[in-house]
């Protein structure tokens, strides 16, 4: 073939529309509104920030904490990267947990799967199918202890994910393992996710109840007050509200307002809020549009601040500070054409440390298609490493303060989440804006226009309503598949359990737990004495349930045994 | 002839289901919406919700499709289930569309089992109502 042939031949190849292409070339964004429907200026200047403003703002580490909550940031010290981890057995999460530590994470991060965070045991009919599919079961100590084996509690700082009613005996059964190997609870550091109000929303709702909910989170916030004091009792979880479809603003406000029923219930109790209040922190999620999430984090740091100083009296710095991790957006990412979503998450990563996040979790890019496989799980923490060590973001505290815009977007998102807080207001509260379901009308109203501006490419997502490929046939690096053979065994065990403890001792406790549940005592002490001696996570949140006159069973299907 | 009539002017009636312990419905609930809204008759059974269960009301509601949506891996437990329920219960002309967070090398799978479709997370509206009226058997 001669030169010129082969240019020819080259030509007919693969046609191109080029009118497409001159379309594209000068293609201009259809929208410029922020992703939660904010209208922004083409430009901001100083005329946007007078100089008077910045007394509203402060440095990093002074009031109101805008600007992050440290002046060093990460100077002092790098975000904890803390990937999260549930799967399969006790024994299976373990073993995942300490490769990623193997790997580079500084952090331990633990996820309940649905049995666990329903309060059930892995041997309850309902849960039997769904044991270690979307997190870990722990249904007694010897779970906790294999999930915990030979890793040094005094060490690691343990992230335990039961964000239900259950977190009350997920902080038994580890304070029970951690008596057992004999450390001292009150130098364990930690956090549990307990926020039980918010789970409600996340499917399932008939195992929390909305006044056990905030009776049970307030038990576990107490409790490590006294006996923790370096545990982070809560995560009030913004991050599963955002997941639900609502914008930033009504991600920070509902979440600002179910943490104020659990800080209510502790001063009912008789704490003021300089007591407990430096240990409460948030979940927050970061999705795709950076700008307005670093803002909605830095008024969201200016709120909390004020809140606590002005509303409740809060003196300490400490009870005035935002604390809070970051989870990348698993309702951003999608299934077509996958490896796209560890872009996604990356920008979603850096939006999370430019507005000063104490600990990360990115999501895995296959998050849209199955729990994380070993090589997903690691790429994740790849992203965190790449952004912590190769680009220069830690340098300097809220690189981004002073910014025209950015000043003017956290003006703007602190105005939204107010108005929505008011909003809530009109509606009798918090407590009747979810018992009523008034919030429950809000989701599902939020997450209907969510897909309709996907439908109506009011928003692009690539790969799905623009740049749309062939559906694949494959997970780039596999799918993660859950082992049948440990979880049976697991199931096995419980049932062993179950028949040879000692039964009259196993009574007694449990016994005892619902008679304390019954006066209304804080129930962690007798939980712990009933993790001691073989009682399960099904049999201690039925006898809370019975005693506050729920059903033993949130499915209704078993009765209780004692 | 007026049985074919009837059945045309008839609207298409779905019913979508959470199946097994899984609760998260934040997409049950929003295809049950944009189906309403494309004119059709939806029925959602809600959460916690066993195969039989789901049968039961297919029959009882006399639906042209049944939608099971799963989110936590439980569609390889489930699904062959369901099938087996709606032969024992001859409804061969009911249409079997699966939602939610599926791996695409199930995609297959779940047609060999007996389901018509699967939607995964991440679908437009259109394709899912274009799909539904097309290959409807009643």
């Amino acid at each position: 073939m001669k030169v010129t042939e082969k240019a020819e031949a080259a030509v007919q190849e693969k046609t191109v529309d080029w009118d497409k292409y001159l379309a594209a070339y000068y293609e201009k964004p259809k929208s410029s509104l922020t992703w939660s429907g904010l209208e922004v200026k083409e430009v901001y200047t100083p005329a946007d920030l007078p100089p008077e403003k910045y007394r509203d703002m402060g440095d990093p580490g002074q009031y109101p904490y805008t600007r992050g909550i440290h002046r060093n940031m990460f100077r002092g010290r790098y975000w904890t990267r803390r990937e999260v981890i549930g799967m399969g057995s006790p024994k299976d999460t373990h073993d995942r947990s300490k490769l990623l530590v193997d790997e580079g994470g500084s952090g331990l991060n633990t996820i309940a799967d649905i049995p666990y965070e329903m309060g059930l045991d892995a041997d309850h009919p309902w849960a039997q199918n769904e044991v270690g599919l979307t997190g870990v079961c722990i249904t007694n100590m010897y779970d906790m202890e294999t999930l915990t084996a030979d890793i040094p509690l005094d060490k690691v700082s343990w992230s335990l994910i039961t964000a239900s009613t259950a977190s009350v005996v997920t902080m038994a059964q580890y304070a029970a393992v951690a008596k057992k190997r004999g450390y001292d609870l009150k130098k364990l550091r930690g956090t549990v996710q307990n926020d039980p109000v918010h789970f409600r929303y996340c499917g399932f709702r008939p195992a929390c109840p909305l006044d056990l909910s905030v009776k049970l989170g307030a038990d576990v916030m107490e409790y490590c007050t006294k006996e923790m004091p370096l545990w982070y009792y809560t995560t009030v979880n913004l991050y599963d509200l955002r997941e639900q479809g609502v914008t930033a603003p009504q991600e920070v406000a509902f979440g600002f307002l179910i943490a104020r029923l659990y800080i209510d219930e502790l001063i009912r109790r008789g704490y003021k809020v300089d007591d407990f209040a430096q240990r409460f922190a948030f979940y927050v999620s970061c999705h795709i549009d950076i700008f307005e999430e670093v803002s909605k984090i830095r008024a969201a740091r200016r709120i909390w601040a004020k809140l606590m100083k002005e509303h409740y009296g809060a003196q300490k710095a400490s009870s005035q500070q935002f604390r809070f991790a970051v989870h990348t957006a698993g309702c951003s990412l999608v299934p077509q054409q996958p490896l796209n979503n560890i872009v996604r998450i990356a920008y979603q990563a850096l939006a999370a440390v430019l507005g000063g996040v104490q600990s990360l979790h990115c999501t895995s890019y296959d998050e849209p298609v199955c729990l994380p496989t070993e090589n997903g799980h690691t790429q994740a923490l790849r992203t965190q490493q790449i952004l912590a060590y190769e680009t220069g973001v830690t340098n300097v505290a809220d690189p981004l303060g002073g910014s025209y815009y950015i000043e003017n977007l956290t003006n703007q998102l602190e105005e939204e989440i107010y108005k929505v807080m008011a909003e809530v207001e009109k509606v009798g509260g918090m407590y009747e804006a979810i018992r009523t379901e008034w919030l429950d009308r809000v989701f599902e109203n939020e997450a209907l226009a969510r897909q309709k501006e996907i439908d109506e490419r009011d928003k692009i997502l690539v790969g799905v309503n623009m740049f749309v490929t062939e559906q694949e046939t494959e997970t780039p690096l596999g799918v993660q598949r859950i082992s049948k053979e440990s979880v049976r065994q697991q199931i096995e065990m419980v049932k062993k359990l179950k028949k040879e403890r000692n039964s009259t001792v196993w009574k007694e406790k449990i016994l005892a737990l619902k008679a304390a549940a019954e006066r209304r005592e804080n129930v962690i002490p007798y939980m712990i004495e009933a993790t001691e001696v073989g009682a399960t996570t099904g049999e201690m949140m039925g006898a809370v349930r019975l005693a506050f006159g729920y059903p033993y069973d949130p499915i209704e299907i078993i009765e209780a045994p004692f | 002839m007026n049985k074919i009539k009837e059945n045309k002017d008839r609207k298409i009636k779905v019913l979508v289901s959470k199946v097994g312990l899984d609760g998260h419905d934040r997409g049950a609930k929003v295809i049950c919406s944009l189906l309403k809204e494309a004119g059709m008759e939806v029925i959602y059974l809600g959460m916690y919700q066993m195969p039989k269960d789901v049968i039961d009301a297919a029959i009882d509601e006399d639906v042209d499709v049944i939608g099971p949506s799963f989110l936590s891996g439980e569609h390889l437990v489930y699904t062959p289930i369901i099938v087996e329920e709606m032969k024992k219960a001859g409804l061969d002309d009911v249409l079997l569309v699966v939602g939610g967070v599926i791996p695409v090398e199930d995609i297959s799978t779940l047609k060999k089992m007996g389901v018509d479709e699967v939607f995964t997370a991440g679908s437009l509206t259109a394709p899912i109502i274009q799909y539904i009226k097309e290959n409807i058997r009643r």
